[in-house]
């Protein structure tokens, strides 16, 4: 504690005389005023039993010299103003952002960086002075706000409210909240008018610094402070990838594969169990280079369905990487429905062992797109795939659909004039209908250039223009090939390519089983990350589904028109369980790994960058002086009531 | 201390009017030593008849009812109501405790000495006013008939303040001294630090009908006293400090209920009749409502 003089030698001269006086008005109240009464017998009688607590009675008289001694005391060193070390806040308006994203769940600070957090916060919260107003936001992938307020005590509720989360980290969205106050929008009318007066604020971003740099972000009125949160070098092992597929030397069999990665300074060896069930399956010891990553591949057996979880055998600052679930389905036959008038490239390349193994595939001729029955079916989704070979239905069905050679019907769909293909320049290798689809010698007779509606994927272009597109339909997904197999030549059909001679045409058509029959999905699924909406296919007499989260909380979902369940809290890692209904009790489940080398990665970051500012981390707030005078005060008028209140409740004598 | 002289007249003459009418009451029967103007209850010669009775060997021939006799062939005895007097003592405490208040709790007593003395003297009883501890001067003689007043009124003038003798002992003096019945109205403080206890018990050998009338100055009764304060008892100088608060003052209120509940407590137990007056109250109200209440005057 530290004091500051505020008076002159001769002011404080005068002051010191003041408890002097009093000390000696003390002694002058004591001469008493003598009183002649007729008799004292019954005031002697009043005080009697006082006399026996005198030297009480005299220490309570003298009470009230030290209490009003110790009244000017106080007041005197008011005067002194002390004040001690603090910190200072700066600005009158604070936004506070608290990230509680995953990796703030990291215990290298005690008991976590969030609780670290959110102390630092209630003592910036406790420094706030009066008429100072704060803004609570919390952020992880998307950011939770509250409004400004002058209330410490709700401000303080606010902070304790924050919960951990395990999602990844993006401070754009609590950044555009906080400037939505600092930087009011303009008008569009009448330009560079601003709609608000802008109030400046101060931006305490209360961290660990792992996310993104934000770009195009202008700060303007808003002073940034960084506080980082949690210990500089933390290391941590996480496991950043977990997969499982069909073995491609042996495709009855099914591989998991992991990717450990290590966030440390130093390499690490770590064991890596994987577990089918709960039941431990296979061990193995992964050494992991310092900032490097190790995987490993395990051979599973032959598997109908089941919940495969890996865990990393240590125990580090951050457990929710330590752990990954991957899960297998249970396989279901795709339903394909072949509409052609004849086509046996297309027919014995469906009829392989390998699209027999995942789909149920089903020719009839075009005569039927007319059949009331069928309407019915396709309207009900009775199907997962329809193939139209050269035919168009009225219209189109609930089924995912690949158009050969004719468009769509409804007119989203337009192609060019007939022209000669000659060859495919450009394929997408990456969309799973066309992987490992190579057509670089495929020759075409004659084609449409495709036009495909907005919104939809080009996936092999032509010397003409498209010549495969696709693109979603209410969930759904339609493929044209702007080219037939095969035409119709005075009265005989012959090929109009050589695709179907080459290798690359079953596996295109296999992909197509795969992925818009759905059987790929239905195998493995692929992990979502936690706070994505994940979209769960079922058919579509299916009209509501119940989804349990790993905390076993249940919830249930309703179709709305034709489009798939979206279920969207994915907040907890771990398994979910999607329940149709009887006669099934789980049909299908997916997991919500965290998968984020961003968040698994504890290093403290030495500055943000947030627009073109570089913002650095300040370790603390600035020192300042923080005045106590003002308490001196108020218990000097605490003092006083005291004094009062003996006074008036006293009796001696 | 107020100056007696400037004191009011002891008796007003609209009081006077007023007290014309009153007579004493005794609640006892006495044998007063003269014929008076009071109708007693023991029955006697007078002119009033009050019975018959059978006439038993030794009654006084005089009072045989010879008409009845004749008629009935019977032996009566006619009753008569005695009159009588009453023998009416005041004993004023003129110590100088009572030389406080305004008017002085003295004065006050001596307004009522003499308002209930006049009673007396118009109905023809004896009156003997004397104060406490007094010398043989300060008494005043026996007082009779409404020519006294005049006596009555110099003597009860003459009665100063100052005769600081303990209660007990100046009773135990005029018991000694009168050992006759009637009726006898204390007008005193009650302030005695030995006590009255003692004081009162004497009277109650007397077979004596005894009024109790505990005068106190309002400033007795809502004492308004404000800081520290040395309080000097003006009999014995007995100094008592004392800081004025309101918790005081409440302790206080308490302390003097104590003492006037534990006075008439006493008093009733004992057949006498406890009476407080505050100095405030008119001594007229006091005569002509509360002692009519309480049945010393009708």
């Amino acid at each position: 504690m530290s004091f500051l003089n505020t008076l002159a030698w001769w002011q404080w001269v005068l002051l010191s005389a003041v408890p002097v006086a009093i000390v000696l008005l003390y002694f002058l109240k004591l001469k008493r005023q003598p009183l002649t009464v007729p008799s004292t017998y019954l005031w002697s009688r009043t005080i009697e039993d006082l006399h026996v607590n005198s030297i009480w009675q005299r220490l309570r008289r003298n009470l009230l010299l030290f209490l009003q001694l110790l009244l000017v005391l106080l007041l005197l060193l008011a005067l002194l103003r002390p004040g001690c070390r603090g910190t200072q806040l700066t600005g009158q308006r604070l936004i506070i952002l608290i990230d509680n994203s995953a990796s703030m769940s990291a215990t290298d600070e005690q008991p976590s960086r969030l609780e670290q957090a959110k102390r630092r916060a209630l003592a910036l919260v406790d420094q706030m002075r009066s008429g100072d107003a704060a803004m609570i936001i919390a952020f992880a992938d998307t950011a939770q706000t509250q409004s400004f307020t002058e209330n410490r005590r709700m401000l303080r509720r606010q902070i304790e409210a924050i919960a951990p989360t395990s999602r990844s980290t993006d401070i754009g969205e609590a950044l555009r909240a906080a400037a939505g106050l600092a930087n009011p929008g303009l008008t569009r009318l009448e330009a560079d008018q601003a709609v608000d007066e802008s109030l400046p604020a101060t931006l305490y971003i209360l961290s660990d610094g792992g996310f993104p740099a934000v770009p195009d972000f202008a700060l303007e009125n808003l002073t940034p402070v960084f506080l980082p949160v949690g210990q500089a070098a933390t290391g941590n092992l996480a496991i950043v990838a977990f997969a499982t597929d069909r073995n491609p030397a042996q495709p009855d069999r099914l591989q998991a594969f992991v990717s450990v990665a290590n966030f440390g300074s130093e390499p690490a060896t770590v064991i890596v169990e994987l577990r089918l069930d709960g039941q431990s399956l296979d061990l193995v010891e992964l050494s992991v280079a310092a900032g490097g990553e190790s995987g490993w591949h395990f051979d599973l057996p032959d598997l109908d369905a089941g919940v495969l979880q890996v865990v990393l055998e240590r125990d580090d600052a951050l457990a929710l990487d330590n752990m990954a679930y991957a899960v297998i389905n249970r396989p279901r036959r795709a339903r394909v429905l072949v509409v052609t008038a004849g086509n046996e490239a297309l027919r014995m390349a469906l009829n392989t062992p390998q699209v027999q193994q995942v789909a149920e595939v089903t020719c009839v001729e075009p005569p039927i797109l007319t059949d009331a029955m069928h309407l019915r079916q396709a309207a009900a989704g009775a199907f997962d795939l329809i193939v139209y070979d050269r035919c168009q239905p009225a219209e189109l069905p609930v089924a995912n659909t690949l158009f050969l050679g004719s468009l769509p019907p409804g007119g989203a769909w337009q192609a060019g004039p007939v022209g000669d293909v000659r060859a495919i320049i450009d394929m997408d290798r990456v969309h799973p209908l066309t992987q490992l689809v190579d057509m670089t010698h495929v020759k075409i007779a004659e084609g449409r250039p495709l036009q495909p509606p907005a919104g939809s994927t080009v996936l092999c272009d032509s010397v003409l223009g498209p010549a495969l597109a696709i693109a979603p339909r209410d969930g759904l997904e339609d493929a044209v090939l702007g080219f037939p197999l095969v035409v119709a030549e005075n009265g005989e059909t012959v090929p109009n390519t050589t695709w179907h001679l080459r290798p690359s045409f079953p596996v295109f058509l296999y992909n197509a089983v795969r992925y818009l029959g759905g059987s790929h999905s239905a195998l493995v699924t692929a992990s979502a990350a936690p706070g994505s909406s994940v979209t769960l296919r079922f058919p579509a007499q299916i009209e509501s589904v119940t989804v349990r989260d790993p905390h076993g909380a249940v919830k249930p979902l309703q179709r709305t028109g034709q489009s798939p369940f979206t279920y969207a809290d994915t907040h907890v890692l771990g398994v979910y369980e999607v329940d149709a209904g009887a006669p099934q009790t789980v049909v299908q489940r997916f997991a919500v790994n965290l998968f984020d080398p961003r968040e698994s990665n504890l290093q403290l970051r030495s500055s943000l960058e947030i627009g073109h500012e570089t913002v650095p981390a300040q370790p603390a707030l600035q020192p300042a002086r923080r005045e106590l005078w003002r308490w001196f005060v108020l218990a000097a008028l605490i003092v006083l009531l005291l004094e009062w209140y003996i006074y008036n409740r006293r009796v001696y004598l | 201390m107020p100056d007696s002289r400037n004191q009011p007249e002891l008796l007003s003459p609209e009081l006077l009017a007023r007290l014309e009418r009153l007579e004493l009451v005794t609640r006892k029967i006495f044998r007063g030593r003269l014929k008076g103007e009071r109708r007693s209850r023991r029955q006697g010669q007078s002119v009033e008849f009050a019975d018959f009775r059978n006439y038993v060997p030794g009654d006084d021939l005089r009072f045989m009812d010879w008409n009845l006799y004749a008629r009935l062939d019977k032996l009566f005895l006619k009753l008569f109501r005695e009159e009588e007097d009453l023998h009416f003592f005041v004993l004023l405490d003129a110590s100088t405790s009572m030389d406080f208040g305004d008017p002085t709790k003295l004065h006050y007593a001596k307004q009522l000495a003499a308002a209930l003395g006049f009673i007396g003297l118009v109905r023809a009883d004896r009156v003997q006013l004397e104060t406490l501890g007094g010398s043989r001067r300060a008494r005043a003689p026996v007082l009779r008939g409404r020519r006294s007043l005049r006596q009555m009124l110099e003597c009860l003038a003459d009665m100063q303040p100052g005769a600081n003798v303990p209660l007990a002992e100046s009773l135990r003096h005029f018991a000694l001294r009168n050992s006759g019945k009637g009726i006898l109205v204390l007008l005193t403080d009650l302030l005695d630090k030995r006590g009255y206890e003692q004081a009162l018990r004497v009277l109650l050998a007397q077979r004596m009908d005894v009024y109790v009338i505990h005068i106190l100055s309002p400033e007795e009764l809502e004492p308004d006293l404000k800081g520290d304060l040395r309080l000097v008892d003006c009999e014995d100088g007995e100094v008592t400090d004392i800081t004025v608060s309101r918790p005081l003052l409440d302790r206080y209120q308490k302390t003097l209920a104590a003492f006037v509940a534990g006075a008439r407590d006493f008093c009733t137990r004992r057949g006498m009749v406890y009476m407080l007056v505050s100095t405030a109250v008119p001594v007229e109200d006091v005569v002509t409502r509360y002692l009519r209440q309480r049945g010393l005057v009708r």
